[in-house]
């Protein structure tokens, strides 16, 4: 306890790495603040149209399916429909009610879309036989809400890992290392320590920036708590792989760096682009951020069965990583030693 | 002349002696490597629809149709929150899915199951645009790597060095030395500009393939080299201003993940956020990617900003040397 003081001490001067733990809070109250409707239009289906070119019922039929965007002339149309960012469907007038004009480059689903939707729209004048049975979600659903609150929780929990490691290497640079060689103190309370301080900053920074972000109910404090300290101690020990693995501050950073990209950009981009179940996403798993980023939001979406599996898997992990620390600390030990 | 050779030498030195170099060809395969194994790869598939017919009601066959044989099986398929399933068990057949949290996407998903059991069949839509998409996901995400690169390893690169420096002393030693601001300023920027267009080309010629690159590449660079110059004097800008690189890097952490990432979503998903013309890296992520898409939408006020904001920054580079120069005495 005494030496999680002096370690307390250590940083407290340092205000900016006090501000780092700070910033996913103020991110994630600006995340509360911003309107919903912003994050609604993204996953829809998005149509564009020439103004005064659709008949107003084609137009309803249209927004009875996703978005609508009027352009004032044909080559904005066009433009639109070829922008990279967006697979948006362009819809013209035709002979037998309306065609699809499409850039080329979509995604297989809006492709189809594309080449169907006059078919469907032909159809939509015929009485449905079908009766309709939709399981509403549980929790009031925001999909890209809830990913942007996510991806600042995981930012949250991967402070630690930053911490830590800046920590270590600053201690390298500045020869402190070296004296701790000659300290009264072993191993294992020295990695104790260094874990300590980005773990419990993880915590608190992820808990705080939970709190403000989602409304969880009672039942699942439990394994939301265990997911973040799980994930956060993760993250920690990552950091000291850092820590010890570089010989710069420029070396840290950029480990930093790639670790931040595989572990924040993958699992993000396998979750929108990617169906839960495919040989993609389950090698996924092997990242300990996906088990996180996917519980958190299995637990957002009000999905409680699978987030016990993430947190089973999130548990593996840590056994592994923690093996892995330990065989690598005792092997550079031993190599110190032979020296 | 001489003089600014020698420090441009130096320079050199310095970067290679700190591995840069090898850390910027290890992001180089990093980003190869996803770019061309997972990110090429990457689609969403159409809606499927699960049947479940005990009665063998239905006859026809469509490519998204598949049969399940009761009706545990279609609700567990359907738990993807994409696919639905039909149950003709009943008298009146029923569409089963869940909701994707989109009113209009359901909808959509209803009628399409429907349209799937009559046996829709694709036709030809008008295509207008020039790239398939595979030829589109490599541009796109090639663009967003570099100016990710570009904003991080300018930014990045540049501190490390001068924070190195600041440690030896050679800002003090500067003072008296008979070399101008200038020069120490324009030596660091031309090395870091170099390596970030080397930088550019191999990625661009990696991943977007040698052919179209030789076409690309004049409009890439520009924009490459007005990117890299802003990011580098912005970290050179930081790197006088702040006291240790363990400040500067989580300062730039912090910068890389949440300055960047409404960049992304907006550029990258489409997202409408108004607001975001007010961000000044959207506007050079959408100059980057314009010209890897051999648009010309860059306008003239936008060169005329840049140019401005890189004198700017270059004069507040300049100021802030000479007051770190005085202080170190």
């Amino acid at each position: 306890m005494q030496q999680l003081k002096y370690q307390l001490k250590n940083i407290r001067r340092d205000k900016l790495c006090l501000l780092t733990f700070l910033l996913p809070i103020i991110v994630g109250i600006a995340i509360n603040l911003l309107p919903a409707i912003n994050f609604q239009t993204i996953s829809e289906l998005s149509f564009g149209c020439i103004k005064n070119d659709l008949p107003e019922e084609d137009a309803a039929w249209l927004l009875q399916n996703g978005n609508l965007t009027e352009f004032e002339t044909k080559d904005k149309l066009e433009d639109a429909v070829n922008d990279p960012a967006t697979q948006m469907i362009g819809v013209l007038r035709s002979e037998s009610g309306i065609c699809t004009v499409l850039s080329g480059d979509e995604l297989e689903l809006y492709r189809t879309i594309g080449k169907t939707l006059p078919q469907l729209y032909e159809n939509s004048g015929k009485e449905t036989v079908f009766l309709k049975t939709v399981v509403p979600i549980t929790a009031d659903y925001d999909g890209l809400k809830f990913l942007l609150i996510v991806i600042t929780l995981i930012t949250a929990m991967f402070m630690g890992c930053t911490f830590n490691s800046m920590n270590i290497i600053g201690e390298k640079e500045d020869g402190i290392a070296f004296v701790n060689q000659i300290l009264p103190m072993n191993t294992q309370t020295y990695i104790l320590q260094k874990l300590a301080l980005g773990f419990l900053g993880g915590i608190i920074s992820t808990s705080v920036t939970a709190f403000l972000c989602i409304k969880i109910n009672f039942k699942q404090i439990i394994p939301f708590f265990l997911l973040i300290v799980l994930a956060v101690y993760i993250a920690s020990l990552i950091g000291l792989f850092i820590g010890y693995a570089s010989s710069g501050m420029m070396m840290g950073i950029t480990y930093i760096k790639m670790i931040m990209i595989v572990f924040l950009a993958f699992p993000v981009l396998i979750y929108l682009m990617i169906p839960a179940g495919s040989t993609i996403y389950l090698l996924s798993y092997l990242l300990p951020s996906s088990a996180a980023f996917y519980g958190l939001m299995d637990l957002l979406s009000g999905q409680a069965e699978s987030l016990w599996i993430n947190l089973m898997i999130l548990a593996g992990h840590t056994v592994i990583w923690n093996f892995v620390f330990l065989y690598l600390s005792k092997y550079r030990t031993k190599k110190v030693h032979q020296i | 002349m001489e003089g600014f050779l020698q420090l441009l030498r130096k320079d050199m030195k310095m970067i290679l002696s700190g591995r840069f170099f090898l850390l910027a060809f290890l992001s180089l395969v990093l980003y190869s490597c996803y770019i061309n194994f997972v990110y090429v790869k990457i689609e969403q598939e159409n809606y499927h629809v699960y049947l479940y017919d005990p009665q063998n009601s239905f006859s026809g066959e469509s490519e998204y149709l598949t049969e399940v044989n009761d009706r545990k099986e279609m609700e567990e398929a359907c738990a993807d929150r994409t696919s639905i399933g039909i149950d003709t068990s009943a008298d009146i057949p029923e569409i089963y899915m869940l909701s994707s949290g989109i009113e209009t996407t359901d909808h959509y998903r209803a009628i399409w199951a429907e349209a799937v059991l009559n046996g829709i069949k694709e036709e030809e839509a008008e295509i207008i645009g020039m790239y398939n998409k595979e030829e589109k996901s490599r541009r796109e995400i090639t663009a967003e790597f570099l100016f990710f690169e570009l904003s991080a390893v300018g930014f990045l690169g540049l501190a490390s060095v001068l924070f190195k420096e600041k440690q030896m002393g050679v800002i003090r030693v500067h003072g008296i030395l008979p070399v101008s601001k200038f020069a120490f300023i324009f030596s660091k920027i031309c090395v870091f500009l170099l390596s970030d267009l080397l930088f550019t080309v191999l990625l661009t010629l990696i991943n977007v393939g040698v052919f179209d690159s030789f076409i690309l590449l004049p409009g890439i660079l520009v924009q490459a080299g007005v990117l890299s110059l802003i990011m580098t004097l912005t970290g050179f800008l930081c790197a006088v201003w702040l006291s240790d690189f363990k400040q500067f890097s989580l300062f730039y952490l912090v910068f890389a993940v949440f300055a960047t990432t409404p960049v992304f979503l907006v550029g990258q998903m489409g997202v409408s956020w108004d607001f975001i013309i007010y961000h000044p890296m959207y506007h050079l992520f959408t100059a980057m990617k314009s010209a890897y898409f051999n648009k010309t939408s860059v306008s003239f006020p936008y060169y005329f900003t840049c140019i401005g904001a890189i004198g700017i920054l270059f004069y507040m580079v300049w100021r802030a040397l000479i007051r770190e120069v005085a202080k170190e005495g």
